[in-house]
């Protein structure tokens, strides 16, 4: 549907947003209309040239009273005269027409600039951004927060400008018309509009307050339907219905409240409004008595009037509105101005072939945590919490201190040849992995690919050369075919698809699905258990037929039948290509090429399993912890059988 | 995104249901009061609106024309004692209608709730708790707002379309009657256009509901996506659907665009037909004779100018009028809902359970044709311990589920104490049945809060002495506030295994004569994990207690251990008889040994172990 976008549309689209970045809030939005100004400066022009329609109305309305009525002149005319109200409708009506259209062009175009730039924003920065923003957070930058500007641009901004045009013109009419009467119509004003805006300001007050009630109110509910089966176990309907009903009569006193202020604010405003209509209509209206000026005039007086004063009462509310549209601002332009990682980047062609041998020499890497996204909420910590303000700035540097995770990684593997990775959780299995990709860069030693540092690699050609099977993998919310064929960048036919899914052992169950390969995974369609997860995952990669195959040991959380098959598929996957395998157990890994124990980020042992079987250490001793379990098992059996029931013992391992 | 499951947010039917709306008036009145009170007020304030413009006109014609300011003024106070009056009803109406909207809401989210305590555990278990939030919460606005603001905005333009007509039948019949040839094309193009913008509105919130979604997707899947290089051709497919958003937003904008000038124009020939024919009324017949008055023309002109506004509230509230009555019918749906599971007439609740249990030849199915239990027969004595194993999908919850009644069993008698426990109360039977479930359900307030839920009138000695039985106490203490400590959302604040605790404790304090435990298949850290093993086992010591059981300690324990496959008993027995039976249990028992001892050793989690 992209192709549908004129052409015009599309070059705006290329605007890097990162530019549009300032400190200065007002100048922030200014550089995010980049592209849009002329149409903007259209609405904004045809929404003056709209109240001097207006203007012009009452202008016909008063030669018609005075010279046709009145004076009963040019009569004649009066056809055209009443055309020219026709007239001057279509053509106040174009104004406000291109108003709306240009306005929703600038503002939905920005909205659609936004949140592209924000989607890619998203899956280009690096992992160091990832690992510390929280998702929620994310999300409601580039959607409510997107939302927020959208409206100050379609909404806020031009409804100012509106109220500020109407006045200026109307005024200026007034004044031309009859100084007095100009400058009298304005004496209330400035208490109007101070009114309005001290009034909005305590409404988004206490309007936040019963969001939050409504937020309490939510939570109580969905605790309630989440935990139906402990309500329902300990028969608590009635404690349940007691706590809703105070969180819900609490939210309507909120709202009740909320309410009176409104119901006070409206009729008073309406009082002062109608006050300076009555001060401008009994000193004009004296005036037309004394003839000072004419019953046309009295008439165009009062009709601009309303012009100028009613719309003022609505100033405040866009003033409050827009504060919200500057902090939006802020908080898309924080995830804006986050550096993304460059993924073409790199002095070895896009389309070198590689062969998968791998050197690594003296690597150490080390996280280093960012604060990102964080600001916001701290000034809002800062205000509502206090209890904390002291010891927050300690723990975040303490936070930030980068935290080495591997040390000193020296091994190598031939092109084809199988790496296992054995150590516990932390000791910087995965890092080895993230660094092999590039989703981090190490900071120490050397690491290279065929020979060529691994740095020199744009990340796009490693990526595609490198296929994962993870230990939870994430599949997409869309069809089965969708999701075995994600990673290949090029069409794929029903046969390929087929093809990987036989030789992952998944193909005859996805069969089984109502919809076939066109069945959609996740929330909306099926769940897929963990093992069939795996399988996808296992033909996702196939298909993409990588020169290094990274597996995370698999098969701990499946059943045994499960696990056989995704051995079977693996054994399908591996050959020919340089595998590393993440494993913990030694049963996976005894017939890799090369093991390489870790701990804590260092490399304790390496070498084949023969080799390391006969040298004392960990790895030596973890054999003989699993030989040794197998020994208990049987044991355990012969007792169980001995066991009989009289002498059951209650204990069991705590004993 | 093909599939649709029966919850998916159909927003509104396009014919408005009269006996929906009947319904929502029953609903509301109980305060036929109020709305009599801000009909009239609204009534008083659109009566007021069109006399103002009539006052004007008399202030031109009897005033200003006739240079009479002794009238003059007694108009111009006649005006300013007309704003007053006006704010008052103002006020009234803002008042009335606003509070009385909070009410309603108040009353159906009470009524929802409460209706929805009353449902049966099936209800939940078929109905997505996100569709049963939204219908708490929006649709019951939606039709609060139908009843107050949407029932005043049709009084007020209505009042106020017939008002300002018989004001102007009143300056000028001939006139009127021109003028009432265009208001109803007026009505016409503003219920088409704004027909038109509700359904693109809707396709807007679609779209937007997709571009939420695409987010959400590739934030939680991002390491995959860059592992496989996706980005480009993502960016090109969520830029179709960013694109299409922007199509339809910008649909709806120009739509809004054309309407309001669309009505105006129309209004403006009538604006051309009143200058016309009244200015030759007046060449012809002079100034105020027989025709029409400066003051006419001029109230005519503002009448027509400003009709616009009633009629487009009009248009705007039957289009919203649309989306409330769906949201209505959706709220019907749910409190029409009948429980499943309902107190047999004459139930009873026998005061005191000694804990014995039976299934006789129970069978159960969710749906036909598909039975998840079947033929299922067990005694229990009271104070058995019973283990429960088997691989997913086999019927162990299916028992817990039958056992709390929140299902009845489709064929066959569940008996506590030999008594069908049909013929007792769901009350009596759940107030004395305790369950620990393997994520422990929390609820957002204090650890002592938490806790009292077992019992809610337990002193704080009882729920301190609860959690020391439960072997939660010490990490209770060690929390900066204890037990004031608050567990968050969900008790998210706590960890998993400090959860597991303080429902255990929760379970204690109520004292249940019949105990579930389903044990956590996960591990916790080692300490937690201590505590809440002899938290489990003090929580058992002398109730009829059924384990679906992961760790093989609990299992062993068991007086009986129940091996379950696809809805039947395959195995039953003491752990050493199952064991000499090599079958089902001996794989599974040997499988889990194998794993608890490399964690044991830590070979899982090896090089800890070692070092």
């Amino acid at each position: 549907m992209s192709q549908n976008l004129n052409p015009k549309l599309l070059q705006k689209l290329t605007y890097d947003l990162k530019v549009a970045v300032h400190k200065n809030r007002l100048v922030g939005l200014w550089r995010v209309l980049t592209g849009f100004r002329l149409l903007y400066l259209g609405a904004m022009i045809a929404i003056v040239l709209g109240a001097f329609t207006r203007v012009y109305y009452y202008r016909v309305v008063q030669y018609v009273i005075d010279t046709v009525v009145g004076e009963g002149r040019n009569t004649q005319h009066l056809p055209w005269l009443a055309l020219s109200f026709v007239g001057l409708a279509v053509l106040e009506g174009t104004f406000a027409y291109l108003r709306g259209i240009w306005s929703a062009e600038t503002a939905e175009g920005i909205a659609l600039r936004l949140r592209d730039y924000l989607y890619d924003q998203m899956q280009r920065l690096p992992f160091a951004f990832h690992d510390y923003a929280k998702t929620g957070e994310l999300i409601q930058r580039s959607t409510s927060d997107v939302d927020a500007m959208r409206r100050f641009y379609a909404d806020q901004a031009l409804g100012i400008g509106r109220i500020v045009a109407l006045f200026v013109v109307n005024f200026t009419m007034l004044l031309r018309l009859n100084t007095r009467i100009g400058l009298l119509s304005v004496v209330v004003m400035p208490v109007i509009v101070a009114m309005s805006y001290w009034f909005f300001g305590r409404v988004s007050k206490a309007y936040d307050r019963y969001q939050d009630q409504e937020a309490k109110l939510s939570t109580v509910l969905q605790e309630n339907l989440t935990g139906v089966r402990v309500v329902k176990a300990f028969a608590r309907q009635p404690y349940e219905i007691d706590k809703f009903d105070r969180e819900n009569w609490e939210r309507y006193h909120l709202g009740k409240k909320l309410l009176i202020m409104h119901s006070l604010y409206w009729p008073l405003s309406d009082v002062l409004c109608a006050g300076q209509t009555i001060l401008v209509q009994a000193v004009s209206a004296m005036m037309a008595v004394r003839g000072e000026i004419t019953v046309g005039t009295y008439i165009a007086v009062m009709g601009m009037l309303t012009w100028i004063i009613w719309p003022m009462r609505n100033l405040g509310r866009l003033i409050v509105q827009v504060s919200t549209g500057l902090v939006s601002y802020r908080r898309v332009a924080d995830v804006v101005e986050q550096e993304r990682e460059d993924i073409v980047a790199g002095s070895v062609p896009l389309d070198a072939q590689i062969r998968g041998a791998l050197t690594f020499e003296n690597v150490s890497f080390s996280y280093q945590p960012m604060a990102v996204l964080q600001d916001e909420d701290d000034k809002k910590k800062d205000k509502k919490g206090k209890e904390k303000e002291t010891a927050e700035p300690e723990k975040k540097e303490e936070e930030l201190k980068p935290v080495e995770v591997l040390h000193d990684i020296s091994f190598r593997c031939a092109p084809g040849e199988v790496v296992a990775l054995l150590g516990s959780t932390g000791s910087g299995k995965t890092s080895i992995i993230n660094l092999l990709l590039r989703f981090y860069d190490y900071q120490e030693g050397r690491l290279a690919l065929d020979g060529v540092e691994l740095k020199d690699y744009p990340r796009s050609l490693l990526r595609r050369n490198i296929g994962i099977v993870e230990q939870e993998p994430f599949l997409f919310s869309r069809s089965i075919r969708d999701n075995i064929a994600y990673g290949v960048h090029r069409e794929v036919t029903q046969e390929e698809v087929e093809q990987a899914a036989q030789a992952a052992a998944i193909h005859d169950i996805i069969l089984t699905f109502p919809q076939g390969y066109d069945t959609i995974v996740g929330e909306k369609g099926v769940t897929l258990s963990g093992g069939q997860r795996q399988r996808v995952a296992i033909a996702r990669a196939l298909l993409k037929d990588p020169r290094i195959l990274v597996l995370d040991d698999a098969t701990s959380s499946v059943d045994t039948e499960t696990e056989e098959q995704i051995q079977q598929a693996l054994e399908v996957l591996i050959p020919g290509r340089t595998t590393f395998i993440v494993a913990h157990r030694i049963q996976t890994v005894m017939n890799a090429d090369l093991i390489v124990v870790l701990d804590k980020g260092r490399i304790v042992q390496s070498g084949a399993h023969a080799d390391l079987i006969q040298q004392p250490g960990l790895y030596r001793d973890i054999y003989e912890i699993q030989s040794r379990i197998e020994e208990e098992v049987v044991a355990e059996v012969e007792r169980g059988v001995a066991e009989s029931e009289f002498t059951f013992e209650p204990a069991g391992v705590l004993a | 995104m093909a599939q649709s499951y029966g919850f998916e947010e159909e927003e509104f039917t396009t014919k408005v249901n009269g006996r929906v709306v009947m319904r929502i008036m029953r609903q509301v009145t109980p305060y036929w009061r109020w709305i009599l009170g801000f009909i009239v007020m609204i009534a008083l304030t659109s009566v007021a609106d069109s006399y103002f413009t009539y006052l004007s006109k008399q202030l031109i014609d009897e005033g200003i024309v006739a240079r009479d300011t002794a009238r003059l003024t007694q108009l111009l106070v006649r005006y300013g004692g007309l704003s007053v009056f006006q704010a008052i009803t103002v006020f009234c109406f803002v008042y009335l209608a606003g509070v009385l909207g909070e009410r309603v809401q108040y009353d159906m989210r009470k009524q929802l709730f409460n209706h929805l305590q009353a449902l049966s555990f099936s209800y939940f278990d078929k109905t997505p708790v996100g569709w049963i939030m939204s219908r708490v919460t929006s649709d019951s606005g939606r039709i609060a707002d139908l009843v107050t603001w949407g029932f005043l905005d049709v009084t007020w333009a209505t009042l106020n379309i017939i008002t300002s007509l018989t004001f102007m039948m009143i300056i000028n019949w001939r006139l009127a009657l021109i003028v009432a040839g265009v208001i109803p094309l007026m009505i016409a193009v503003s219920f088409y256009f704004r027909q038109r913008i509700l359904v693109q509105y809707r396709d807007v919130r679609k779209l937007n509901s997709m571009i939420t979604g695409a987010y959400n997707e590739s934030i939680a899947g991002v390491r995959v996506v860059k592992a496989l290089v996706r980005e480009k051709k993502n960016l090109e497919e969520f830029s179709d659907t960013s694109c299409a958003m922007y199509h339809a937003a910008y649909r709806a904008a120009w739509l809004s665009a054309l309407f309001l000038p669309a009505v105006q124009i129309v209004g403006a020939f009538g604006i051309g037909a009143v200058v016309w024919y009244g200015g030759l009324q007046a060449r012809n017949a002079g100034v105020s004779q027989m025709g029409i008055t400066v003051g006419g023309i001029q109230a005519f002109l503002s009448y027509l100018t400003f009709i616009m506004w009633p009629i487009q509230d009009l248009a705007r509230v039957y289009a919203e009028m649309q989306r409330s009555v769906a949201s209505a019918e959706r709220v019907f749906s749910l409190i029409d809902a009948k429980p499943d599971v309902v107190d047999r007439e004459g139930a009873f609740d026998p005061g005191f359970v000694r804990g014995e249990v039976a299934f006789e030849d129970v069978t159960f199915r969710y749906e036909e044709g598909k039975d998840v239990l079947t033929d299922f027969n067990l005694h229990v004595d009271p104070g058995e311990h019973i283990a429960i194993v088997g691989p997913t999908g086999g019927g162990k919850t299916t028992i817990v589920n039958l056992l709390c009644r929140f299902y009845e069993p489709t064929e066959g008698v569940v008996r506590i104490d030999g008594r069908d426990y049909t013929t007792l109360t769901q009350h009596a039977i759940q107030s004395r049945i305790g369950v620990v479930l393997q994520t422990p359900h929390l609820f957002s307030g204090t650890i002592r809060d938490n806790i009292r839920y077992g019992r809610l009138d337990a002193t704080d000695e009882e729920v301190e002495q609860a959690a020391k039985v439960a072997h939660a106490h010490d990490f209770i203490v060690g929390m900066d506030k204890g037990y004031n400590e608050d567990v968050g959302e969900g008790g998210n604040l706590l960890s998993v295994g400090q959860k597991q605790l303080v429902s255990i404790a929760r379970a204690v304090l109520a004292d249940p004569a019949i105990l579930i435990l389903d044990e956590a298949t996960s591990s916790v850290d080692t300490l937690t994990e201590v505590s809440v093993q002899r938290g489990m086992e003090a929580l058992m010591a002398g109730r009829t207690s059924f384990v679906i059981a992961h760790r093989l300690s609990t299992i062993k324990r068991a007086d009986r251990i129940l091996v379950l496959k696809a809805g039947r008993i395959v195995e039953v027995g003491t752990h050493s008889e199952l064991i000499r039976a090599r079958g089902h249990y001996y794989d599974l028992y040997t499988r889990q040994f194998r794993r608890e001892r490399e964690q044991v050793y830590g070979v899982g989690e090896f090089a800890a172990a070692i070092a």
